[in-house]
C-alpha cells in the first residue's frame, strides 16, 4: 500500500474549516487573570524608576511588576552554532533593567481581573525615562561616535563573520568584467495571522506549571523556562494548541514566555496573555534588514569566477534565541548553486536601537539569494547574455556532486551532497515556458520576466526521537517532538508511519502537542521535521513491525544538513506611469528528494512564494530618525491579499537522495528563498535601462517611479526587451 | 486592543440620539458602521466619553430622488452606493465606493461616517466634493445646510459641532450630458489611496467643456477641489491638449504632505486617466 507520495488530506483541516480548532485565545482556565505589558515608548533611555502606585490603586488590578520583581536573568541562545563568543554580551533580560533599548521592549507587567482593566491600568504606569541618543539604523549604529546599544560591544559590532574560498584576488585580476552593487533588504517580519499568546496555570500541590500556547521548540523552551525560574524541567509542562502560523518568529522563547508562568506561580492563579497586533509588530522578532556590497567577477564567456561580499546585518537591540543566525546564514548561502573559483565574504552583525532581529522563513538564504541573483542579472546584461543562459553556464553539474567549497583550515568545507541543479533549472524553464515568455515580453511593453536559483539548507539535526505504540483497538499512536504550525507535519508523519506499518492512514494518531506526552524534540524549524522526525518515525514503525510487541522507539541522527536546489521564475507587469507592479505569474521549483505529501508540499511552496512576492513588492517595517517604528498595524505592514497575488505554479523536483532512509529533503522555506530575487529581476527586466537601478526592496510604486524618472526624466519609459539591463557601474576590462 | 471605558447608548430615534449628544457634551461620538471608530477605540487613538449608536436607527439609509437631486441618508452603506445604478456624473460615486476597504467594510461603513471621520485619503469626501454635495446637519438647536466644500476643515476635522449629526447628503442634478469617473492608486486592494481623483465633465457636440468638476484625495489636509485643472479643461476642451493641461494644473495645485514629488506626478496620471475615460463615454 503506497501512502507516501499521496495527497492525503490534512488531519487538522476538518476542525479548522468548521471553526472548531482551539487556539490559545480559546483556552480559558477557571479564575484566570489577564496580563498587559507596559512597553518602552522610546528607543533608548535610562530607566530611573517605574511608578506603579496609580496603576496598583485601580480597581481590579492584582499586581504590577517591574525588573526588580523578576529574576535578573537573560534569555539564552538556543542554537549552539549561532552562539558566537561575545554574543552573550547582548542578551535580553525579562524586563528592561536600567536601560531601555527599543520601542516595544517590555518594562513592566500589569495583572488584572479582566483585559480591559489591565490595559487601562497599564496606561497609568509611570516610566521615569531619561532619553538618550539612539543608534537608529545600520548607518547610524556604525558611524564614528555612535551611541552604544550595549556598553560591552564596541562600535555596536557584535560579530564579524568571514568565509573565504580560493584565490579571490587572482580571480578578480583575470576577470573580463567586474560588477559591483550595493543592495538593501528592508526590515520585515513573519507576521503570522495569529499573534502570540500564553495561558499559564500553577498547581500548588504538585508544584508544576502548565503553559498553553507553545509552538515550534517546546522542549528547549520548557527546559529554559525551568532553568530561568529555578525549577526542574519536569515541573514545567508546555502544551501546543492550534497555531495560526509561525514562519520562524512564533514559538521562540521571548521574555513573555518566562514572565507569564512566573506570574501564575507568584499569584497562585491562572494567568492569560494575548499579544495584540500593535505589540506583535514591535515585540516579536523582526527579520531581513541587511545591506550587502557585492562584487562579481566574470569571464568574457559568462563564466562566473569569483565574488566578494561585505554585509552589514541589523541585529536589533538584543541577541535573541537564534543568536547571530541572520548574519551567519548568508555565509553559507551566498555561493549558491554555481561553481565559483573563489569568494570572500565578510558579514557583520550590528546592534541598533530597534526590535531584535531573528528568523523569518528562509533566513539569511533569502537575503543571499536576492543579492547574488540580482547582481547576476546585471552581469548578464553587461555581457549581452540571456539571464537564464548565464545561470545555465555556471550551475554545478550533476557529475560534480558531491561538490565542496574548501573554506580553509579552520572551517569545515561547504558540501553539496546530492542533486542535479541543471536538470532542476531546465525543468523550471520548461514548465514555465521560458522562451515563449521572453518572446511575449519583447512584444508587450511593461512586461517583465525574472529568474533566480539558489541552494537552501534544510534538515538540520542533531536528531529526533519517535515512538510508535500499538493500541488495543488496532490503532497506532506516533509520538514525536515536532511542532505543527499549520504546515501539516502531523499528516506527513502519519503517512510515513502508515506506510511502514502497512495500515490505513485512519489508524494512525500523531501526538506532538504536550511535553508530558512526548519525551524529547528539537522542534520544527529549518525545514527539518519531515527529514529528521520523519526518518525517526519511519525507523520506529519499521522496528515495531519487525519486532512486534506494543511499542517501539527510534532515534534518527542527522549529522550534516542537506542543501537542496530551488529556482523560481516570476512574471510581472509594471505600470510605468504610476510605478505600480503587478505580479502576474510565479513558478517555483524545488528539489525535495521525495515528496511525502505532494499536495501539502505544493501548499508550502505556494504559501512561501506568496510571502516572498510580498517581500519583494509590499512589506516593510519603516522607522523614523528617532527609531520610532511607523508600522503598527496591518494597514501599514502590507501583507499580501489574494488581490495582490498571481497564480503560483509549483514544480516538485524529486531527485533521489541516499543520505537518509526516506530519501527526503526539506521544503518548508524553498518557496520564499528565490521569490524576492525572481520578482526583483522581473521588475528590473520590465524597466529596461532603468532596471539596472533595482537594488532595494520592496519595489513600491514611488520607488519604481523614482527609478524610471532617474533613467529618463520626463519621458515615457522605453518598452523593455530581454536581458536589457546594462549596468551603470559595471567596469569592463 | 481593548478600548478605554466609555458610556454606550442605543437610542430609538434621531431625536433621542440628538438629545444624548447634546447632554453628553464635547466628548461624545456617534457610532454607525464603526469601520474607522472601532479600530481607533481599540488602538486608544479615540477616547470618547459616550458612544451614541445610531447604526440601527430606521429611516436613515434612504437612497432617493427629489426634484432631480440625489438624496442619501447618513446610514447608506458603501456597498449600497457601489451597487446603485448611478449614471452620468454620479457614476463616479459608485466607482469611489468600490475602492473603499474590502467587502465586509463596505457592507458596514456608512457615508455619514466617512464624511464625519474626514480622513484626507478617503474616497467619498472627494467624490462628494466633486458632485457639489450639500450636507444637512441637525442638532436640537435646529438644522442647517452646508456645502461639502465648507465642511472639511483639516485632517479628521470638520465643521460639525459636537451636538450635530449629518442627517442627509444632497447631490444637485449635474448637467444631463455629464459623465463622471473616479481613479485611484493604492499599494494594495482596499488600502488608503496614494492619490485619488474624482472627475466629472459635460461636453457639447463640438467637444467644448460646458461644466467640469475635479476633486482630489490623499494630496492635502482635506479633499481638494482643483479649480486650476477645471479652468484648464474648460478652456482647452476634452482633447489630449486640454487633458494634459488639466493634469499639469492639478499636479501643481495639490498639496501632498508625504512623497510630494511622487504624489503630484500620480495626480497628473490619474486626472488624465479619469478624463480620458469620460471622453470615451461622452
Amino acid at each position: 500500500m503506497r501512502i507516501i507520495g499521496t495527497d492525503a488530506p490534512r488531519a487538522a483541516d476538518r476542525e479548522l474549516v468548521r471553526g472548531a480548532a482551539r487556539y490559545v485565545a480559546d483556552v480559558d482556565r477557571p479564575g484566570q487573570a489577564h496580563v498587559r505589558a507596559v512597553r518602552s515608548p522610546v528607543a533608548h533611555a535610562r530607566l530611573h524608576a517605574v511608578g506603579a502606585g496609580a496603576a496598583r490603586a485601580q480597581p481590579g488590578v492584582l499586581a504590577v511588576l517591574a525588573a526588580p520583581d523578576v529574576p535578573d536573568v537573560r534569555i539564552p541562545i538556543r542554537l549552539p552554532f549561532a552562539a558566537l563568543p561575545g554574543a552573550e554580551r547582548a542578551l535580553q533580560p525579562l524586563l528592561a533593567r536600567e536601560v531601555v533599548r527599543y520601542v516595544g521592549e517590555p518594562v513592566a507587567l500589569v495583572v488584572a481581573e479582566d483585559p480591559y482593566a489591565a490595559e487601562d491600568a497599564a496606561e497609568l504606569v509611570e516610566l521615569e525615562l531619561e532619553p538618550l541618543a539612539a543608534a537608529a539604523d545600520l548607518a547610524g549604529a556604525t558611524a564614528a561616535g555612535a551611541p552604544l546599544v550595549h556598553a560591552g560591544v564596541a562600535g555596536n559590532l557584535l560579530a564579524r563573520l568571514e568565509a573565504r574560498h580560493g584565490d579571490v584576488e587572482a580571480a578578480f585580476a583575470g576577470a573580463h568584467l567586474v560588477v559591483r552593487r550595493r543592495l538593501t533588504l528592508p526590515r520585515q517580519t513573519a507576521a503570522p495571522l495569529e499573534p502570540r499568546g500564553l495561558v499559564a496555570e500553577h498547581d500548588r500541590r504538585s508544584g508544576r506549571v502548565t503553559v498553553w500556547g507553545a509552538a515550534k521548540v517546546k522542549h528547549w523552551n520548557r527546559a529554559t523556562i525551568a532553568a530561568l525560574l529555578g525549577l526542574e524541567p519536569e515541573q514545567v509542562r508546555l502544551v501546543e494548541v492550534a497555531v495560526g502560523g509561525g514562519f520562524g518568529a512564533r514559538g521562540e522563547l521571548y521574555p513573555e514566555d518566562v514572565l507569564v508562568p512566573l506570574l501564575a506561580i507568584e499569584l497562585g492563579r491562572p494567568v492569560k496573555w494575548l499579544e495584540d497586533r500593535a505589540e506583535h509588530l514591535v515585540a516579536a522578532n523582526h527579520a531581513r534588514e541587511q545591506v550587502h556590497e557585492l562584487e562579481i567577477a566574470a569571464a568574457r564567456d559568462g563564466g562566473l569566477l569569483a565574488f566578494r561580499d561585505r554585509a552589514r546585518c541589523d541585529q536589533g537591540a538584543y541577541v535573541r534565541t537564534q543568536g547571530v543566525l541572520p548574519a551567519l546564514l548568508p555565509l553559507y548561502h551566498l555561493p549558491g548553486p554555481y561553481a565559483w573559483e573563489a569568494f570572500a565574504i565578510e558579514s557583520q552583525a550590528v546592534l541598533t536601537h530597534r526590535t531584535p532581529v531573528g528568523t523569518y522563513r528562509g533566513p539569511g538564504m533569502t537575503e543571499a539569494a536576492f543579492v547574488r541573483e540580482r547582481v547576476l542579472d546585471v552581469v548578464a546584461g553587461e555581457l549581452g547574455l540571456d539571464p537564464a543562459e548565464l545561470r545555465r553556464r555556471n550551475l554545478i553539474r550533476a557529475e560534480q556532486m558531491p561538490f565542496s567549497f574548501d573554506l580553509g583550515p579552520e572551517a569545515p568545507p561547504l558540501v553539496y551532497g546530492e542533486g542535479d541543479f541543471p536538470a532542476g533549472f531546465e525543468r523550471l524553464l520548461a514548465e514555465a515556458g521560458y522562451e515563449e515568455l521572453r518572446a511575449e515580453q519583447a512584444a508587450r511593453a511593461g512586461l517583465g520576466v525574472g529568474v533566480a536559483a539558489a541552494v537552501e539548507l534544510g534538515g538540520v539535526g542533531p536528531f529526533e526521537e519517535a515512538t510508535v505504540s500499538a493500541e488495543p483497538d488496532g490503532t497506532f499512536v506516533v509520538r514525536a517532538g515536532v511542532g505543527s504550525l499549520g504546515q501539516g507535519v502531523e499528516t506527513v508523519l502519519a503517512q510515513i508511519a502508515a506506510e511502514e506499518l502497512g495500515v490505513p492512514l485512519e489508524r494512525i494518531a500523531v501526538r506532538h502537542h504536550d511535553t508530558d506526552d512526548v519525551a524529547s524534540g528539537f522542534g520544527s524549524f529549518a525545514s527539518r521535521s519531515t527529514v529528521v522526525a520523519g526518518n525517526a518515525v519511519a525507523l520506529a514503525a519499521r522496528k515495531l513491525r519487525e519486532q512486534g510487541g506494543r511499542r517501539a522507539h527510534a532515534r534518527y541522527e542527522q549529522e550534516h544538513p542537506f542543501f537542496s536546489f530551488g529556482a523560481a521564475l516570476s512574471v510581472v507587469s509594471v505600470d510605468a506611469a504610476t510605478g505600480l507592479v503587478r505580479a502576474e505569474r510565479h513558478v517555483v521549483a524545488h528539489d525535495v528528494g521525495r515528496a511525502v505529501n505532494p499536495a501539502l508540499l505544493r501548499g508550502q511552496l505556494a504559501g512561501a512564494a506568496a510571502q516572498g512576492i510580498a517581500a519583494a513588492l509590499l512589506e516593510e517595517l519603516p522607522y523614523d530618525e528617532n527609531a520610532q517604528p511607523l508600522a503598527l498595524s496591518l494597514a501599514d505592514y502590507r501583507l499580501p491579499t489574494a488581490a495582490e497575488l498571481p497564480e503560483i505554479q509549483t514544480v516538485v523536483v524529486e531527485h533521489p537522495v541516499t543520505g537518509n532512509p526516506l530519501g527526503v529533503k526539506g521544503g518548508g522555506e524553498a518557496g520564499m528563498v528565490t521569490a524576492p530575487a525572481a520578482v526583483a529581476n522581473a521588475v528590473a527586466s520590465a524597466l529596461g535601462a532603468a532596471g539596472a537601478g533595482v537594488d532595494r526592496l520592496p519595489l513600491t510604486p514611488p520607488r519604481v517611479r523614482a527609478l524610471l524618472r532617474a533613467a529618463a526624466p520626463g519621458r515615457p519609459p522605453e518598452p523593455a526587451g530581454p536581458g536589457a539591463a546594462p549596468g551603470i557601474s559595471g567596469a569592463r576590462r | 486592543v481593548k478600548p478605554p471605558p466609555f458610556a454606550y447608548a442605543r437610542p430609538e430615534s434621531l431625536e433621542e440620539a440628538l438629545t444624548l449628544l447634546a447632554e453628553a457634551g464635547s466628548e461624545a461620538k456617534l457610532l454607525a458602521g464603526g469601520q474607522s471608530l472601532v479600530p481607533a477605540l481599540a488602538y486608544r487613538l479615540a477616547r470618547p466619553s459616550h458612544l451614541v449608536d445610531i447604526d440601527r436607527l430606521p429611516g436613515l439609509d434612504r437612497v432617493g430622488l427629489e426634484d432631480g437631486a440625489l438624496v442619501l441618508g447618513p446610514l447608506v452603506r458603501h456597498a449600497t452606493l457601489e451597487r446603485a445604478r448611478l449614471g452620468g456624473a454620479w457614476a463616479l460615486l459608485a466607482e469611489a465606493a468600490a475602492h473603499i476597504g474590502h467587502l465586509p467594510i463596505r457592507l458596514r461603513g456608512t457615508i455619514g461616517g466617512s464624511l464625519a471621520h474626514a480622513d484626507p485619503a478617503a474616497e467619498l469626501p472627494a467624490a462628494l466634493l466633486a458632485l457639489d454635495a450639500e450636507l444637512v446637519l441637525r442638532s436640537l438647536r435646529g438644522a442647517r445646510r452646508l456645502p461639502a466644500a465648507e465642511f472639511f476643515a483639516g485632517p479628521f476635522t470638520t465643521a460639525l459641532a459636537a451636538d450635530e449629526a449629518i442627517v442627509e447628503v444632497r447631490l444637485p442634478p449635474p448637467p444631463g450630458v455629464a459623465r463622471g469617473a473616479f481613479e485611484e492608486l493604492a499599494p494594495r486592494a482596499g488600502d488608503f489611496a496614494l492619490a485619488a481623483v474624482a472627475a466629472a465633465a459635460a461636453v457639447d457636440g463640438a467637444g467644448r467643456v460646458l461644466w467640469t468638476r475635479i476633486a482630489l484625495a490623499a494630496v492635502g489636509a482635506t479633499p481638494l477641489r482643483a479649480p486650476g485643472a477645471e479652468a484648464a479643461l474648460a478652456g482647452a476642451g476634452l482633447g489630449e491638449e486640454g487633458i494634459a493641461a488639466a493634469a499639469a494644473a492639478a499636479a501643481a495645485e495639490c498639496e501632498p504632505a508625504l512623497e510630494a514629488g511622487y504624489r503630484r506626478e500620480l495626480v497628473a496620471v490619474l486626472v488624465e486617466r479619469a478624463l480620458r475615460r469620460i471622453r470615451r463615454e461622452a
